[in-house]
């Protein structure tokens, strides 16, 4: 029988390693820390080089009871999103490996979130769970700067997450990170040139590639995922190829893209051809999720927990390719 | 190797004779590196030069098309095969995986007959087009019976217009199989070192595609040279893993030998088998298959719920990536605007609709944004073109009914096309015309500053 | 600590040597020789500021030796020769420095491109073109020979140049009997002996003045180039071949919208004031505007030269093809709408009063022929005056204009496409440009810790605005010291106070109001930041697509060839480190200067270059770049300082190490 030889791809560069949360020993109060990155090979290419880390799966909690948040999630959470600790709470034990906080852009009475609420509502969980953290503010610069400054300064030490890190203001954003040991994690719009310009920029600013987190934004199924696959996939070849503004481990948020969906957040009034609803809400963030990780996510935050196991399941099985 | 159109250039006759209707031989050149004309279409080119070009312009992938027979009215056709890359943004994915039901000759008929005519009907309308399902894989299940395996093959045949796949391990009853449907170019599942020499008869008998299983690339590779001397050239192969990890392995490592390498007898369609995942593993494992080489997928279970999202799922990775991608014109609600809030207008270009909803929507802004048809063209493109001026936007004011929604009739108009906006007063005299900014990225400043 | 000794040889009107100060000076160890200098009352230019980044101040060691902190921009043969750059190094011993002539350094700087002059074509025969003057004496008419005027005039221009017959115009006939009498049958003639469009038709005359004009006297012909935003005239003496005066104005039209497209528009609407009826106002419009700005340059460069316009037999005319449809009145609404085509691209040669053109009455107007509706006839011309047409290695030509277009090929192949640049180039749509003329600032410094600028006025005056290769350095120094990140904007929390926030937003302040020109602060603003960033950005993403296009590998081309209307300098160094120049030896690159002109003066000077320019504009394989997504792509990838792939810019990459902090500067 003939012998196929098998092309094997040799990369120059590689993904960054990073490691989330400190520990008591490391100056912070997490139980543990996870590690993302390194890989020298495309996603689960075992056969070139063993994958180094596998993705993470982390869970979006709020600081408050999202009202904006599907039915089928609200349920589901229950009392637990009352409040962010014992949403922490429920997150961990739900079997997370890490909790992003996604900080509201108004609290309960309606007014735009305090740096005050913020740094308590990131304290509360905190101390109700021992994961690493990822905070990530609303999303608009301004109000951004003003949360992320103080949760910064009040939990020095915690090698926390802090997003959202965009062109508008990376310059506060990595400057109070590297000040107070944590991490950032930018964003750019669903580009590979964006995405890599804002790398260089930061790094620019001196932080250090392995406090780095990058996400590219991805679009969720239905709405624009194309474009987020094929710039990760450009972004990760760009890495392994040696471009070092591209070798930060990816984040990508499936859960929030899919679940803003009427795919996913919608049951009444929808064709009968959607089939469904909650199965087809779970399939939508699980296969949005899917994608990404075929394409290179590292850290996948998603919303359901049932999402969560099934897309756990599929990375053991992608991480043991049998010999 | 594809060629560079300089290099194809070079073999041209360089006269800039224009007979192929392009104004020089390079720009032909160009499109024939594009493969958007065929070398047919210049009458001077020498043999030497036809036969390089040909052989540079056979597809690495082959083209495998299965459809009913030519008696059933209105069958339809599926074509898979033709890849030239391995990530879609180097170029484009070519031809849709087709997505086949599995059905078992061991089911009642009228179960099966059920589910065939509820994918039959199955259509899911996304952004303006039908996705439906492809076609349907018939499996012979032990014990064999090659009766009862043909009468649910005419079964499926008589509820169906659509493409077939034929699964069992045994010629003799695959042969009655194909009998059944005789006339249809049908896939056969499939061929072993074992059992080749008999399936390969009956693929060049019933004119079949046929699918080469072996569980290692060597045995693939050595199954398909083997059955191609027998004369089949239309072949599938499939690897015969199961599991997430092996399977993207596996399918990587066909789909590079035979694009880089230029591997002859691993250049065939792959096939995939999610419905042999556990239930709630089935979509996964589609999705993978369909972002990763497969070029049929066989599913187990037919639940909209499923589907849908995995048609979608195929139409969003095979969308051309270097097409401008079209948003459907008309009225978007950003954060759930209310009657007072702003009417932004802009183009249909996907990327000008995301970059100008992103902004307002991660700004928390709430606003109306009409998109009008720009024909896929960016602001200052289409304005260019013509196709974004006062006569489209008013247009698309008066159709979108946005007036009935708003009681402020402001409408922002993008900066690089403020040149519009007298001409727009005068088409839109009740409304009042803002001109925003050049850039989405510069909105929401604007909205919170200036409006 | 120890004193030495420092004599400065002065070259002759090297430099301002107060002779109150002697050559010698006695400085501790450790002083720069910038400072010896200035003890010594010698002023060295250092439009850098001293960091040495500019190379300006290099002095010769002639005996003893400096220490020298840095030798950038010293070739190792410079240093040999005992080169240094007077603000780098130090004094630590006894030693003899000649100063060089300022312009000698300045050669040495290979970064700077000057444009190449003007030049009469070698071996340059009047006969190589159309117009043809000749004296002759006519037999008077008597009794005996009642021949007509025109014929005898005829027979006599057949017998002295074997031309066999003339056509000729109805004014003309009606002046004939006049001018041959005046001065005894003494008359000179000027005759077309032929046109490209219609060779084997009969020669005509075009003048006739009575009496013998000297041979040596000139013969006016102009080459034009009318730019969207510039419009450049050359007078040019059709009997040496000699440009006489060159000029150039901003294109009238300019007040009508600043880039093709509007003017297109603007050319089919209604206008009010216009008693026409149908949309062809602002056609004809357009069309009165460029023409006054052409027959205003017309008769500034006569003026410079003493001659009458109405002399002026023969016009060769290069420009975009919107240009070329506007001046003579041809809708052009075809040319941005779908499938993008002209009316025209190879015009016939046509008589000056129907153009409008305020030449003699009855010259010539010759509109050079374009390829495309976004490659007009001044890229054809462009390709023509660059040699790339006939050139054996591989090149690539840019015409960096309001449009940028770019050829990419040799005598093989040539293709080629076009992008939107923008006027920012050209000094327009800044707010402080201006066209590279008297009170332009053309070259400016900004010092790395205070921020301060330092710059050249062309003229040497006071600053009334920014030209093109001013706005290039500008750009790279704001870059390069920190003032902008490599996005474009602005770093508020710098403490210099020429970075504020003004009118429209943040801003660099270049000159304040009581040492410019103008009596206000010459500033640059983040949209004109935003507009330069667009126009480097797509000019740059053009090269790179029309390469991948054609399947070539930028590298490959031998030399990159630039032409445009920066004026006549561009800074190599400069326009590298923002990214519009590909990062390559500086070698490689030749200024050009106007191309466009140049090629119309070349074709107005030869048949045979008239010739090859049709042949190019047939050769040309135009390329759409906006029929996929790759130049949105390449463009985006373009839009930062130098470029988002930073590897494309190595040189750029290890100037910016040298100085980290900038980038990150939050003072």
């Amino acid at each position: 029988m003939p012998q196929v030889e098998i092309p094997k791809d040799s990369w120059s560069g590689s993904v960054t390693t990073v490691t989330l949360g400190a520990t008591a020993a490391d100056g912070g109060t997490r139980s543990h820390t996870i590690t993302v990155g390194g890989h020298k090979a495309l996603p689960f290419m075992h056969f070139e080089q063993k994958m180094a880390h596998r993705p993470l799966i982390a869970l979006e909690i709020k600081d408050h009871r999202p009202d904006d948040w599907s039915p089928l999630l609200l349920d589901l959470w229950g009392d637990a999103a009352n409040d962010p600790a014992s949403w922490a709470k429920a997150a961990e034990s739900a079997g997370a490996d890490a909790l992003v906080l996604w900080l509201s852009q108004n609290g309960t009475d309606g007014k735009p979130t305090t740096p005050q609420a913020a740094v308590a509502s990131t304290k509360a969980v905190l101390q109700a769970s021992g994961l690493p953290l990822l905070v990530f503010a609303p999303g608009q610069a301004e109000l951004d700067n003003a949360l992320l400054v103080p949760i910064s300064e009040a939990t020095t030490g915690e090698r926390l997450v802090l997003g959202i890190c965009e062109d508008k203001n990376y310059r506060t954003i990595a400057a109070t990170a590297m000040a107070n040991g944590h991490l950032i994690s930018t964003r750019t719009p669903m580009d590979v040139n964006l995405a890599k310009q804002l790398n260089i920029l930061v790094r620019d600013m001196g932080i250090p590639p392995d406090r780095i987190l990058m996400d590219p934004t991805t679009g969720g199924l239905g709405y624009g995922i194309e474009y987020g696959y094929s710039v990760m996939e450009r972004l990760r070849l760009a890495a392994l190829q040696g471009d070092g503004n591209t070798q930060s481990p990816m984040i990508v948020t499936p859960g929030a893209e899919a679940w803003k969906t009427k795919e996913a957040k919608v049951g009444h009034d929808v064709p009968a051809t959607w089939g469904e609803w909650l199965e087809r809400a779970i399939n939508w963030e699980t296969l949005t999720a899917m994608a990404l990780v075929e394409s290179g996510a590292d850290i996948i935050v998603l919303r359901h927990p049932e999402s969560m196991r099934r897309l756990r399941a599929a990375i053991d099985e992608l991480m043991s390719v049998p010999a | 190797m594809p060629l560079s159109g300089l290099q194809i250039y070079k073999l041209l006759p360089k006269t800039n004779c224009k007979d192929c209707g392009l104004p020089t031989c390079l720009a032909f050149a160009m499109k024939l590196a594009a493969k958007q004309m065929e070398l047919a279409a210049c009458p001077h080119v020498g043999a030497e030069a036809k036969a390089q070009l040909a052989d540079a312009s056979e597809p690495p992938v082959r083209l495998i098309t299965l459809k009913p027979s030519a008696k059933i009215a209105g069958g339809r056709e599926l074509k898979s095969g033709n890849e030239t890359v391995l990530f879609r943004h180097e170029k484009t994915f070519i031809n849709k995986p087709g997505m086949f039901l599995r059905v078992h000759d061991n089911e009642p008929i009228a179960s099966i007959q059920a589910r065939v005519a509820a994918v039959e009907a199955y259509s899911v309308r996304y952004v303006g087009m039908d996705l439906t399902l492809d076609g349907f894989a018939v499996q012979a299940e032990a014990p064999l019976d090659a009766t009862r395996f043909a009468s649910v093959v005419s079964a499926v045949r008589a509820a169906s217009k659509r493409p077939m796949i034929l699964i069992a391990p045994d010629a003799a009853v695959m042969s009655a199989g194909l009998k059944a449907i005789e006339g249809d170019n049908a896939l056969i599942h499939g061929a072993t070192a074992a059992n080749y020499e008999a399936m390969a008869a009956l693929a060049k008998q019933y004119h079949s595609a046929l699918v080469a299983c072996a569980d290692t690339l060597d045995g693939l590779a050595d199954l398909t040279n083997k059955i191609k001397a027998k004369g089949v050239d239309d072949l599938v192969l499939d690897p015969t893993s199961r599991q997430l990890g092996a399977s993207l392995t596996r399918q990587t490592q066909i789909r590079r030998l035979a694009l880089k390498k230029d591997f002859r007898p691993l250049g065939y369609p792959i096939i995939a088998f999610p419905g042999d995942a556990a239930p709630d593993q089935e979509a996964l494992q589609a999705a993978q298959a369909i972002a990763k080489y497969a070029g049929f997928i066989v599913l187990e279970r037919f639940a909209p719920e499923m589907v849908y999202p995995l048609l979608v799922l195929r139409e969003n990775i095979y969308t051309d990536p270097q097409k401008p991608i079209q948003v459907l014109p008309g009225l978007y609600e950003i954060n759930n605007p209310k009657p007072t809030d702003p009417v932004l207008v802009t183009t249909n270009f996907s990327i000008t609709y995301f970059s100008v909803a992103n902004e307002v929507e991660g700004a928390g802004l709430p606003a109306w944004l009409l998109i009008v048809d720009a024909e896929g063209m960016s602001v200052l493109t289409g304005w260019a073109a013509g196709k974004f001026d006062a006569e489209r936007i008013a247009k698309a004011v008066k159709d979108s009914g946005v007036a009935n929604k708003v009681t402020r009739h402001r409408l922002v108009v993008p900066g690089h096309v403020a040149v519009l906006s007298g001409e727009l007063e005068e088409a839109l005299s009740n409304w009042e015309i803002r001109v925003g900014p050049r850039e989405a990225v510069d909105l929401p400043a604007f909205m919170k500053q200036v409006l | 600590m120890a004193d030495h000794s420092v004599h400065f040889d002065v070259t002759p009107d090297a430099t301002a040597l107060s002779e109150t100060h002697p050559p010698t000076v006695r400085v501790p160890t450790g002083t720069l020789v910038t400072e010896a200098a200035r003890l010594a009352g010698i002023d060295l230019g250092q439009p850098c500021g001293g960091q040495g980044r500019c190379g300006r101040c290099a002095v010769q060691v002639t005996g003893g030796d400096v220490r020298r902190r840095s030798t950038l921009r010293l070739k190792q043969e410079d240093v040999a020769a005992g080169y240094a750059l007077a603000c780098q190094s130090v004094v630590e011993s006894d030693v003899t420095i000649t100063i060089p002539l300022q312009e000698k350094i300045e050669r040495r700087l290979t970064t700077e491109r000057t444009a190449i002059e003007v030049s009469v074509p070698t071996g340059y025969s009047a006969a190589a073109q159309t117009m043809r003057r000749v004296a002759v004496q006519l037999q008077p008419a008597d009794m005996q020979d009642q021949t007509d005027d025109w014929s005898r005039l005829q027979s006599a221009l057949r017998r002295q140049t074997g031309i066999p017959s003339l056509s000729v115009s109805l004014p003309l006939l009606r002046r004939l009997g006049g001018i041959l009498r005046e001065q005894d049958w003494a008359v000179t003639a000027v005759i077309e002996t032929d046109t490209w469009d219609h060779p084997a038709d009969a020669a005509r005359l075009v003048d006739l003045v009575s009496g013998h004009v000297p041979d040596h006297a000139p013969l006016w012909g102009v080459a034009i180039d009318i730019g969207t935003t510039t419009v450049s005239l050359w007078l040019v003496d059709l009997i040496t071949g000699a440009v006489r005066a060159q000029v150039a104005e901003y294109n009238g039209q300019i007040s009508r919208g600043e880039d093709v497209i509007s003017r297109i528009i603007y050319s089919s609407k209604k206008n009010s004031a216009s008693p026409l009826p149908s949309g062809e106002g602002g056609l004809i419009e357009l069309r009165d505007l460029v023409l006054k700005t052409i027959n205003s340059l017309l008769a500034t460069a006569c003026k410079r030269v003493l001659a009458d316009p109405a002399s002026v037999v023969k016009a060769t005319i290069a420009g975009n093809s919107t240009m070329m449809h506007l001046l003579l009145g041809i809708p052009c609404e075809s040319i941005r709408l779908a499938p993008f085509v002209t009316a025209v691209n190879h015009l016939p040669v046509l008589p000056a009063t129907v153009v409008g053109l305020h030449i003699h009455p009855e010259g010539s107007v010759d509109c050079l022929p374009g390829v495309a509706s976004y490659v007009g006839a001044d890229i054809s011309s462009g390709v023509l005056s660059s040699g790339l047409d006939d050139a054996e290695p591989m090149m690539l030509f840019m015409d960096v204009g309001t449009n940028g277009e770019i050829v990419l090929g040799n005598r093989e192949f040539l293709a080629t496409c076009a992008c939107s640049a923008g006027p920012a180039f050209e000094g327009a749509g800044v707010q402080n440009g201006m066209r590279a003329t008297e009170g332009a600032i053309e070259e400016v410094w900004i010092n790395n810790d205070t921020h301060e600028p330092t710059f050249r006025v062309i003229g040497g005056g006071k600053a009334r605005g920014v030209c093109g290769s001013g706005l290039i350095a500008l750009l790279a120094e704001l870059f390069l010291t920190g003032v902008i990140d490599r996005s474009g904007h602005f770093n508020m929390n710098l403490s210099s106070v020429r970075v504020r926030r003004g009118e429209h937003g943040p801003e660099y302040v270049i000159v304040w109001a009581a040492d410019s020109q103008t009596g206000y602060d010459i500033v640059i603003t983040h949209v004109d930041v935003d507009n330069l960033m667009r126009a480097k950005a797509a000019i740059y993403a053009g090269f790179t697509v029309l390469a991948d296009k054609v399947g070539m590998p930028l590298e490959m081309a031998e030399q990159v060839l630039i032409g445009g209307s920066f004026g006549k300098y561009i800074n190599v160094e400069k326009a590298v480190e923002i990214g519009l120049l590909p990062d390559r030896s500086w070698d490689s690159f030749k200024f050009l200067g106007n191309t466009s002109v140049r090629g119309a003066y070349l074709a107005l000077l030869d048949r045979a270059a008239r010739a090859r320019i049709r042949d190019i504009a047939g050769r040309m394989t135009y390329i759409e770049l906006t029929a996929d997504n790759s130049f949105y792509e390449a463009f985006t990838s373009a839009l930062f300082l130098p470029h988002t792939d930073l590897s494309r810019f190595p040189t750029v990459q290890a100037a910016l190490a040298q100085n980290p902090k900038n980038l990150s500067k939050e003072e």
